[in-house]
């Protein structure tokens, strides 16, 4: 097993989005490719025709991370997410909730550019941003986004 | 929570001080759901084993002295003898007998212990699997509909934003860095709290080893990304206090 990897080279502001276009890549001892732009799942877990045209919401469900809980409501117009907000944020301590404040916001821009949560999980992650996108991942997958 | 055919299930467990999420896909939503339970109960064993925080724990007692190691649980022989392999393979900068207090193998613990649970998934049959607690990721298979994971590395100074991203397919991410839970590692060549790096990742196949490295390379810095490199399968990046980076060959900073 041989890493290869890019690093985002952007500034870092949309990085669950934008730095996706960086992406530091695992991969059997193959020859080390570089992987520019943002990029999307190679295969679609569900086909285009069975997406309905029109505008549809869906909730994810409640998370529970390190400092409190929060779920993600996600609106998508066919495949497009046109709005991803929080519901139900619940935290426990003063930290987290600044910490909150300033998260939700940027992970919604986040969303809103990449049109889909794309990251599985977060090393050294802070328990916020996993939690809202497992919430959201879920949300979508109820869409068959 | 369904796809066409697969289901994945997710679960969020407080264990070992930190909430751990499993993320499993398998044909069968029952079946991952009860291989989740039978990981989850793995992981509160393996604390209760093998936890510093608590004072009556075997490992614990092995710390104070007053548990003989030939005593003691098969798993904290397991531990302790990968911690003398990591001491090795970070070149010292990963120590648990350097330790203030005794030894303390908490920083391949985690690891160790989340690995024991993909295995627990591996085992129930589940194709896919992800276990990330605290920002140490052990990866099964790949998720439905991608050819393999996407783990984010936090940014180490915006909380709100990643520095960079890892595809894997098997095998284990890890990241030590000061800025989730404030400074806590100790340098094994002074005993003190020390941290050359905002965030040290370490990706390879195990993840006890990988915890471990990038607990080195959290305080060890450039070194052992030196030491690092001459590991076969296993790789690093580093983004030091002054937000400078490297990383090893199979890393590449574009």
């Amino acid at each position: 097993m041989k890493l290869r990897a890019v690093k985002l080279r952007a500034a870092l502001m949309g990085s669950t989005a934008a730095g996706f276009a960086a992406v530091l890549a695992l991969h059997g001892g193959a020859t080390p490719s570089v992987a520019v732009g943002p990029t999307r799942s190679p295969t679609p877990t569900t086909t285009p025709s069975q997406v309905p045209s029109g505008t549809r919401s869906a909730t994810g469900p409640i998370e529970q991370y390190g400092y409190g809980k929060l779920a993600v409501t996600v609106t998508v117009k066919g495949h497009a997410i046109t709005d991803v907000h929080v519901v139900g944020l619940q935290t426990a301590e003063q930290y987290s909730q600044s910490l909150a404040q300033q998260v939700v916001p940027m992970l919604r821009n986040e969303v809103l550019t990449a049109q889909s949560a794309q990251v599985n999980g977060i090393s050294g992650a802070t328990y916020t941003a996993q939690a809202y996108l497992t919430s959201l991942q879920a949300a979508l997958d109820t869409l068959h986004v | 929570m369904t796809t066409e055919v697969l289901a994945t299930v997710r679960h969020h467990e407080e264990v070992m001080g930190t909430v751990v999420s499993f993320e499993v896909t398998n044909a069968d939503g029952a079946r991952s759901r009860d291989a989740i339970a039978r990981a989850c109960r793995r992981l509160h064993e393996l604390d209760a084993v093998l936890s510093l925080w608590i004072p009556e724990s075997p490992m614990s007692r092995v710390r104070a002295g007053v548990l003989p190691l030939d005593a003691a649980p098969p798993e904290i022989t397991e531990v302790l003898t990968l911690c003398r392999g990591a001491v090795a393979l970070s070149e010292g900068w990963f120590d648990p007998w350097a330790m203030p207090g005794g030894v303390d193998p908490t920083g391949l613990a985690k690891g160790w212990a989340l690995e024991q649970a993909i295995a627990v998934l591996a085992e129930s049959g589940c194709e896919a699997a992800m276990c990330n607690g605290g920002g140490d990721v052990a990866l099964l298979g790949a998720p439905p509909g991608s050819t393999s994971w996407r783990i984010g590395i936090q940014h180490p100074w915006r909380r709100d934003a990643l520095a960079a991203a890892i595809e894997a397919t098997a095998g284990a991410v890890a990241t030590s860095g000061s800025y989730e839970r404030g400074a806590h590692l100790i340098d094994p060549r002074t005993g003190e709290p020390a941290l050359v790096a905002a965030s040290a990742t370490v990706v390879g196949p195990s993840l006890a080893i990988a915890d471990a490295l990038a607990t080195a390379l959290a305080v060890g810095g450039d070194p052992v990304l030196d030491a690092v490199r001459r590991l076969d399968g296993y790789d690093a990046y580093l983004i030091r206090l002054d937000g400078s980076e490297a990383s090893t060959e199979g890393i590449h900073l574009a």
